[in-house]
């Protein structure tokens, strides 16, 4: 392929279509199009040596967005701290006291140990809640007879109130990790049956076609079209999974045992600990993130074109 | 009708299943009394009505009529797609009942398969089959080298344009080395300018392959550039009405369909039978 400086799959794409088109001169238009806006962002001295050239531009804009935020961050921090100028720190504390509260939590006290039990079990809630929400989306989309017998229970399901089924766990596995794992399950499935279900029915009008033309067996449909094709779907679900899956997991170690990260946010509230509570309450939603991360980083990484499906670009920014 | 009108309606209804009409061309596929009706829970759709076709060996027959008149659901039928209510279609004289190895079919919306890179895509047919690795390598190759577009065997369909994605269905359909290629208005969704440079493409494959083409279009120059012979559809229900033989020289050019005297008949006549077919009702 002849495409000057192309450094990502998809400049070489573009490159090779322009090539395979035989359209002279589109390429050096574009690249000379870049350059002007990239000109024009130097004349501002917005630019540094590494943000000049059609790559550049867009790290540039990166650049932009990351300072942004960060000031924002910050912003924030010190509105925070300055409450403490008119406000008694038991309400919401402040970043100074709520650093070094971390800093005791982290070295000599529970969060470390809690940060783990809760992790694991969240982990373990929506994972098994992947497996069986998958497996039941796929056969409800694949056996017509179960989508009509299970749709009205799913959407039963879905509407159920989720902590009005804290009790009924305790009820059947007691009060240690198996129900706040099950109850983690019981409320992370229905989004994955959901989206699952809604990706099969997707494949089923379009992609479900390619296979039949080809012969197909039953079992060659599901592995090689509907699986692959009902993934952009199910990553849709199990982020909704992970988001309902955080509450379940507070909430199961609030009510169930008190334990975790959850039981950890009770005592200390009931202590009045502001510092240590709003430090504990942060180490939950950094859990959070950490595996929201992780979920769009396995999908960047491992099935780089859900991003490219119609699904997939709903999802991202 | 102008006298030195040189276009013939071969006419229609239902025709023996001898395998060689009187004129000497010898039939491939054989459509016989097709009916179809679709039940929504709103109406009740005659799609088919009795459609019957000769298809000849090797020959580019394009299916023309409005959206709505069954084109694509005769074609879809003939795939094993979708099943018909009754008639009968035959395939060099055997029954076909449910997907035939030896048709492959060319899709609108392409449906390329994300996860797979553009090789794979196109070996999808020959997997499924259980052809080994590396034969079904080379002959997805062979197939892309069909279209000109080897040198993306490696990347990911999506990153192509639509144009270029549209070739690699084609060269999927024929990776299977197909007898009849079913092609489902492969090209409406693409430019102008990509339209017709598939066009001339998928003329030289068929020129140099002799593989049977049956094209589903209702762009009325495209079906003249391309055909051999066209057939008209009708909505409401629908029918095949009318089979017109397409007397152009070839290799055509796009010159050709607009200022060739015979063109110039041909469409007038073809507008003027789909314009009769307006208004689908019941």
């Amino acid at each position: 392929m002849t495409t000057p400086q192309g450094s990502t799959a998809g400049t070489d794409a573009f490159g090779a279509s322009v090539a395979a088109l035989g359209i002279p001169g589109l390429d050096e238009g574009k690249d000379q199009l870049e350059t002007t806006f990239a000109n024009a962002f130097e004349t501002k001295g917005l630019l540094t040596a590494d943000m000049t050239g059609p790559a550049g531009l867009r790290r540039a804009r990166q650049h932009q967005t990351a300072i942004a935020g960060i000031l924002a961050i910050l912003a924030g921090i010190g509105i925070w701290q300055a409450t403490a100028l008119f406000m008694n720190p038991i309400f919401i504390s402040t970043p100074s006291l709520v650093a070094p509260a971390l800093w005791d939590l982290l070295v000599s006290g529970p969060l470390p140990a809690d940060f783990l039990r809760s992790l694991l079990e969240m982990v373990g809630g929506v994972f098994f809640a992947t497996i069986v929400g998958v497996g039941i989306g796929l056969l409800m989309g694949r056996i017509r007879i179960l989508e009509r017998a299970l749709e009205p229970l799913v959407a039963f399901g879905n509407a159920t109130p989720s902590i009005a089924l804290l009790p009924v766990m305790e009820v059947w596995f007691g009060f240690g990790e198996t129900a706040r794992v099950a109850f983690i399950m019981t409320i992370a499935v229905w989004p994955l049956i959901v989206n699952t279900h809604a990706g099969v029915r997707a494949v089923r009008g379009r992609l479900a076609d390619v296979g039949t033309t080809f012969g197909m067996s039953h079992w060659q449909q599901i592995r090689h079209v509907y699986l692959p094709g009902t993934l952009p779907y199910i990553f849709v679900g199990a982020r909704i999974s992970l988001a309902v899956g955080a509450v379940g997991m507070i909430l199961g170690g609030q009510e169930i045992g008190g334990s975790g990260l959850g039981g950890l946010v009770t005592v200390l509230g009931a202590r009045s600990e502001t510092a240590s509570l709003v430090a504990a309450i942060l180490t939950t939603t950094v859990l959070a993130l950490f595996l929201f991360w992780a979920l769009r980083q396995l999908q960047a990484r491992v099935f780089p074109w859900i991003a490219a499906t119609s699904a997939g670009r709903r999802e991202s920014r | 009708m102008s006298s030195d009108m040189t276009v013939t309606a071969t006419g229609s209804g239902p025709r023996s299943s001898t395998a060689a009409t009187p004129t000497g061309h010898e039939t491939i596929l054989n459509i016989e009394n097709v009916c179809k009706t679709f039940f929504t829970t709103r109406r009740t759709v005659h799609a088919l009505d009795r459609v019957s076709l000769d298809v000849r060996r090797g020959e580019f027959i394009s299916l023309v009529g409005v959206s709505g008149c069954g084109k694509t659901t005769l074609l879809r039928i003939l795939d094993g797609l979708d099943d018909c209510d009754s008639g009968t279609i035959t395939l060099d004289g055997v029954k076909l009942d449910g997907v035939s190895h030896d048709m492959s079919y060319v899709f609108q919306d392409i449906n390329l398969l994300p996860w797979r890179n553009v090789l794979d895509n196109v070996a999808l047919g020959l997997e499924v089959r259980g052809v080994p690795k590396a034969e079904r390598r080379a002959r997805a190759m062979e197939a892309l080298e069909l279209v000109d577009l080897a040198s993306v065997a490696k990347v990911p369909p999506y990153t192509l344009s639509g144009g270029m994605q549209q070739r690699v269905g084609v060269a999927r359909a024929l990776a299977i080395r197909p007898k009849v290629l079913l092609m489902d208005e492969p090209f409406g969704q693409l430019d102008n300018f990509t339209r017709e440079a598939l066009q001339v493409e998928v003329a030289n494959l068929w020129e140099k392959l002799g593989t049977t083409i049956v094209f589903v279009t209702h762009d009325v120059d495209e079906a003249i550039f391309l055909s051999d012979r066209i057939g008209l559809f009708q909505p409401g229900p629908g029918r095949l009405t009318e089979v017109l033989d397409v007397d152009l020289p070839r290799p055509r050019t796009s010159y050709d369909v607009r200022a060739h005297h015979r063109a110039i008949g041909l469409r007038a006549l073809i507008t003027e039978h789909l314009r009769g077919a307006k208004a689908p009702t019941g």
